[in-house]
């Protein structure tokens, strides 16, 4: 591990010393093509920025600029008094994706290993079985859970919305299998050596080693959580409970007809809800790097 | 077998119930209703009548609508797409080049996909407005902008816009996977003289083709399922011009309780898939380099 480290490092440092070779020289008009690109791509957001902090009158006028011209600060604090539930958005958002997060992150960790470690009739069938739900898309279930859920009484709740979470993906469950298939199993049997039991093993000595990839899972399942709409938009209909993306939806759909959308304080939601996701992905880059599944798909082919 | 290893086994089924058990609760037994919903007139409120395959056969021959439907899809999917992949590639070629601030540059550019769709939607809703920012620089160029969102024929065009903000997501894919092509391969190309161009066509694109394989199901895959665009900014309209697979399918059972018929609209989707997931994993025989093989 640590020669493959050095080697790499290595051939890094020849790779920057190097003179580059043609087909990587930067020209001006690669330079110029990156800065208009970027900037297209970039113009909606500072749009948002704009909308975000204009006045009431400028939404009512509908006189938006791109570029900034009024700074109403304060509408960062309006959507937390009285005037919009943002702040009960915000707190439901927080609740279930907390909860999926969690879900996920227990049964996928155990499962996942259970895949990759331990020995039973039937495990093989099993994965292929896995492997397969991957392709089913989520609408053929959508209407029978809906219908489950229903006659438990909990439409309306957050449950349908952080129970599924605690069955484990197939996705993170070939995900953790693929990084535990790739530790040596000498520490397992050292382990057991020693006197732990399986679920010890898992406990104490798999269950550290897995944070990279049960911190890869937390990120993906927190982003899917934090921005699904379709689901709450199915289960939860009652404003007190929606997440924040459907709240800011919700605001829009339900202004007055004559009445413009409070589109600065919609536009403050938007950014609430986007913010989160910039700074997890700032934080979680790492892992999500590190946690390299492209060569470990030994054993799947 | 040993005790030791049926202790083992009883371990794994126990270690794995949550998966079992999510298994038959949210997947297998759900969808074996869908089949029988599928199969059935129902509102929810009343007990389901039996039709056998009327409902399939009222989508395929005699459900305008569903077949709009299913042509958006095909025009979003076939659109969105392959633009998606080709700009992402082009993109990544840029920023793999010996280029200064290619981290700014690659942040910027992948900062779209960081925004939640709920809000991406917000945002083009704007944008895309008769007076919007994207209007006001086609008219510096003096072409008057269409109403985007209120006209047919340019609805499907400014969802497909909304899409390809986001090629920033396979960018960041495609970048890293060509950083893993080997060096001494665009030396050996340089030494016989070979262009930057044919470098990109005869080293970077076949090298990359698991990656843009991958991208490919998974985008073909997410377009087929457009739902949350679609419904926020246009419910479809006008006159069905942007209905897409998955919104008509919430429609049908969540606005009208056509429970039944929407079951039946699920399957045909899963089958749209399927057949375009097979058509991609055939055809990838013949373009898809693996390394593996040569070794």
């Amino acid at each position: 591990m640590a020669t493959a480290v050095s080697t790499a490092a290595a051939t890094r440092q020849v790779r920057s010393t190097e003179r580059t070779v043609g087909a990587k020289r930067s020209t001006p008009f690669s330079y110029a093509t990156l800065i208009i690109v970027s900037a297209v791509l970039c113009v909606p957001l500072v749009f948002v920025v704009s909308i975000a902090l204009s006045s009431d009158q400028t939404v009512n006028a509908n006189t938006f600029t791109i570029i900034p011209r009024e700074f109403h600060w304060e509408n960062f604090t309006r959507v937390f008094g009285t005037e919009l539930p943002m702040q009960r958005f915000l707190l439901n958002s927080v609740i279930i994706s907390a909860g999926a997060v969690v879900g996920q992150v227990l049964s996928s960790g155990l499962v996942g290993y259970a895949f990759a470690r331990l020995r039973a009739p039937g495990k093989n069938a099993m994965f292929i079985v896995v492997i397969a739900t991957m392709m089913i898309p989520s609408q053929i279930t959508m209407i029978p859970q809906f219908i489950l859920f229903k006659d438990l009484g909990w439409v309306n709740t957050y449950l349908p919305l952080i129970v599924p979470n605690f069955f484990s993906n197939a996705f993170n469950v070939f995900l953790v299998r693929q990084f535990v298939s790739r530790l040596p199993s000498e520490i397992d049997e050292a382990a057991m050596v020693d006197g732990l039991g399986f679920f010890g093993i898992y406990r104490r000595i798999m269950l550290p080693m897995l944070s990279p990839v049960l911190i890869a899972i937390a990120i993906f399942t927190l982003t899917a959580t934090w921005g699904d709409f379709m689901g709450p938009l199915i289960y939860l209909n009652d404003e007190s409970k929606m997440p924040l993306a459907l709240g800011v939806q919700y605001i829009t759909s339900t202004s007055q007809a004559l009445q413009a959308p409070p589109w600065n304080l919609v536009m403050v939601g938007s950014i609430l809800l986007t913010l989160p996701m910039i700074l997890v992905y700032y934080l979680g880059q790492r892992y999500l790097y590190e946690m390299d599944i492209s060569g470990g798909s030994a054993g799947v082919k | 077998m040993s005790r030791l290893r049926r202790r083992e086994a009883l371990w794994f089924y126990l270690f794995a119930s949550p998966w079992v058990i999510g298994f038959v609760v949210f997947l297998l037994g759900p969808m074996i209703a869908s089949i029988y919903f599928s199969l059935t007139d129902w509102d929810s409120f009343t007990p389901p009548k039996w039709v056998g395959l009327d409902n399939y056969v009222r989508l395929l021959t005699d459900d305008p609508v569903f077949w709009k439907a299913l042509w958006n899809t095909f025009y979003y999917a076939a659109i969105s797409v392959p633009l998606g992949l080709v700009l992402g590639l082009w993109l990544a070629n840029l920023l793999n080049k010996g280029i200064r601030l290619r981290k700014l540059f690659r942040t910027l550019i992948y900062l779209p996909t960081l925004v939640p769709l709920v809000a991406t939607a917000m945002i083009f809703k704007m944008v895309l407005a008769p007076s919007g920012p994207l209007n006001d620089l086609l008219g510096i160029f003096g072409i008057p902008g269409p109403s985007w969102l209120l006209e047919a024929v340019w609805v499907k065009p400014a969802l497909i816009l909304l899409s390809v903000w986001g090629a920033g997501a396979a960018t960041v894919l495609l970048l890293a996977a060509m950083k893993g092509i080997p060096r001494e391969l665009y030396e050996a190309a340089e030494v016989d003289g070979a262009s930057p161009v044919r470098q990109f066509w005869s080293i970077t694109v076949p090298q990359l083709t698991p990656i843009i394989f991958f991208n490919l199901i998974m985008g073909l895959i997410g377009a087929f399922q457009v739902f949350s665009q679609v419904y926020i900014l246009t419910k479809g309209g006008p006159d069905n011009a942007s209905q897409t697979m998955v919104p008509l399918l919430f429609n049908e059972a969540f606005s009208y309780y056509h429970l039944g018929y929407a079951s039946a609209i699920s399957w045909l989707l899963f089958a749209v898939i399927l057949v375009f997931t097979l058509i991609a994993f055939r055809s990838a025989r013949r373009w898809v380099f693996y390394e593996t093989e040569v070794k």
